[in-house]
């Protein structure tokens, strides 16, 4: 039996009589890739938002690490090791790259961050894990930068940078590509499968060719449901699969 | 990883510098504002009451220029302050210090019952809250008359001196004398304000003004900082009330009233949102605007009109903006100005 980091049973969130997520069962194993897909409308993104916390869901469970989750507020999830980053690019904008970033690590504090009489360079243990951040997503120029400042591309890469800096279990990455140009693309690949290396992560993606060139495990979801579920290599060859993308082409 | 925080240092070595020599400068110059003030204006009282609406203005801007709540409520804090402070001193026979400690923690419980209920509400409907709150308040002091004096306003709040037991240590009858008290107060509040604004709690109030949804992601619990920083800015407001109170010897109605709200607001937009500093300019440019001219012309309130859209079309960070981005334009500085981090 493979280690379970992620579990939900039995997932639903209802608008009125709309089921936009429909009894979904995921199992996102430690350590792994694993990607959530569809056609448009088909409960990705309210399935994401009860995974963060931001809809709390009409039925079912979420377990993190086997504790309980389901009525956990968004900020709450963050110390238990849950971390997100946005589909709309979702920045400090007036405050600099290495400030949006030890914000991003000193959320960790939970009460501690209410601490209203510490110098801010007293807590070194905040501004080196920014600092490493910078190094790695490759902004360490950009420091002193403005967030709003820097390109869309750059953006979008700084998003995913203040995801990671509190050092959670399991990475929640929705959209990550979205918005970004063909030549940005490959750098934000390139950083998902590195990011993939040390990290859970569960990705949300519309760009097929990432889907598939870092994904351990896909899920396909269509009006709610798990439609199917399993390696790149089986959701590429299924029928279903393929009847769904078409279905919403035709 | 010390030599990898250096480096980043090194990355914008212009603008850090710059920035902790107006950190630095903005308190000197503070000072020197504080003791040239009553020698340079006409009388000490008018000095006392700029420093007074300076406190006000600081604990409002704490909430709006740091923290991004834009609060009609102010005048609550302000008025309940001046209220409670008199009628502990008048009823309890209360002294100086025991005073000005009943109107803070007054003005930080109120805050607290205020700040729980309003933050249940973003944006406009926050706003809206503040305001019906105000107006509660108002009428609720009208009504009380036997206690607040009503119309009238609460009359003969004496100004007790600093005294252990019987025995007086300092008086403040003189106006300077209680300018010193005020100012002394002042300069106690900023430097603690700046403290905070620069702690792990003042960064992470920067964080909710740019960006609730994300901070709320991060791991803060919003709600939380946001009531916390309304608790400290009802307790500053209440004190700079009590003050108020013990200068005019008498408590207007006025003090709790909408306007007074409105104010304290356009001093903190005027000077600045987002420098503590700011604040001291902005109430020292209204109340001096304020007593120059309404002496000569006695709907003087208009030019303040026409100066308040002066400043938020032309001069978005109000003064203590026009100032700063003078200053460093004259260092011959090329970087580029922008907030690193929102404030001073």
């Amino acid at each position: 039996m493979t280690d379970v980091l992620l579990e939900t049973r039995d997932l639903a969130l209802a608008y009125g009589a709309f089921r936009a997520v429909d009894g979904v069962s995921l199992r996102i194993a430690r350590g792994s890739i694993h990607t959530v897909i569809g056609p448009n409308g088909a409960g990705k993104t309210s399935l994401f938002h009860c995974l963060t916390g931001e809809r709390r869901p009409t039925a079912g469970r979420i377990l993190l690490d086997g504790r309980e989750i389901t009525r956990e507020p968004p900020h709450g999830r963050v110390g238990l090791g849950m971390s997100r980053s946005f589909q709309v690019t979702s920045l400090f904008q007036e405050l600099s790259v290495h400030e949006n970033l030890r914000l991003a690590a000193q959320g960790i504090d939970g009460w501690r961050a209410l601490n209203f009489w510490q110098r801010l360079n007293k807590r070194r243990e905040h501004l080196a894990r920014a600092d490493e951040i910078l190094e790695r997503i490759g902004l360490a120029e950009r420091a002193g930068v403005a967030a709003g400042e820097l390109s869309h591309g750059q953006q979008r890469i700084l998003e995913v940078g203040m995801a990671i800096c509190p050092r959670p279990k399991l990475l929640l990455l929705d959209e990550p590509t979205s918005g970004m140009g063909i030549d940005d693309i490959p750098s934000m690949t390139s950083l998902i499968g590195e990011l993939g290396e040390d990290h859970s992560i569960l990705l949300i993606e519309h760009n097929m060719s990432i889907v598939m060139s870092i994904s351990d495990t896909i899920t396909v979801m269509n009006r709610g449901q798990v439609l199917v579920e399993g390696d790149p290599e089986t959701v590429r060859s299924d029928a279903r699969v393929r009847d769904a993308y078409l279905g919403e082409a035709a | 990883m010390t030599t990898k925080t250096l480096d980043t240092v090194a990355a914008s070595p212009g603008r850090r510098r710059f920035k902790g020599r107006l950190g630095a400068g903005t308190t000197l110059a503070m000072l020197a504002v504080m003791v040239l003030l009553p020698l340079v204006l006409p009388s000490a009282t008018l000095a006392t009451e700029i420093l007074i609406f300076a406190m006000a203005a600081l604990a409002c801007n704490l909430l709006l220029g740091f923290t991004g709540l834009l609060s009609f409520g102010q005048a609550i804090f302000f008025g309940a302050g001046a209220y409670i402070s008199a009628l502990a001193m008048i009823h309890l026979n209360a002294g100086l210090i025991g005073a000005l400690l009943i109107a803070v923690v007054s003005g930080c419980v109120l805050a607290l019952g205020v700040g729980m209920l309003c933050i249940r509400r973003k944006g406009i409907y926050f706003v809206m809250l503040t305001l019906a709150l105000t107006q509660m308040a108002y009428f609720l002091a009208y009504t009380l008359s036997d206690w607040t004096g009503g119309d009238n306003g609460l009359l003969d709040v004496p100004r007790p001196p600093l005294a252990v037991g019987e025995t007086t240590l300092i008086s403040f009858a003189s106006p300077l004398a209680f300018y010193a008290l005020v100012a002394s107060l002042f300069a106690l509040i900023y430097v603690v304000a700046r403290r905070i604004t620069d702690s792990p709690f003042g960064s992470t109030l920067l964080a909710i003004r740019e960006n609730e949804q994300r901070a709320s992601a991060l791991g803060y619990d919003t709600r939380l900082f946001k009531i916390m920083v309304f608790v400290l800015s009802g307790g500053i407001t209440a004190l700079a009330g009590a003050l108020y109170g013990m200068l005019l010897n008498f408590v207007p109605l006025s003090n709790i009233e909408l306007l007074m709200s409105e104010q304290i607001l356009i001093m903190t937009i005027i000077g600045g949102t987002g420098s503590l500093f700011g604040s001291l300019l902005g109430a020292g440019a209204i109340v001096l605007l304020g007593d120059l001219l309404s002496s000569i012309w006695p709907r003087w309130m208009l030019l303040l009109g026409v100066a308040l859209i002066a400043v938020v079309i032309f001069m978005r960070g109000g003064l203590w903006g026009g100032l700063s981005s003078l200053l460093e334009r004259r260092r011959g500085s090329h970087t580029k100005p922008h907030k690193e981090a929102g404030h001073d």
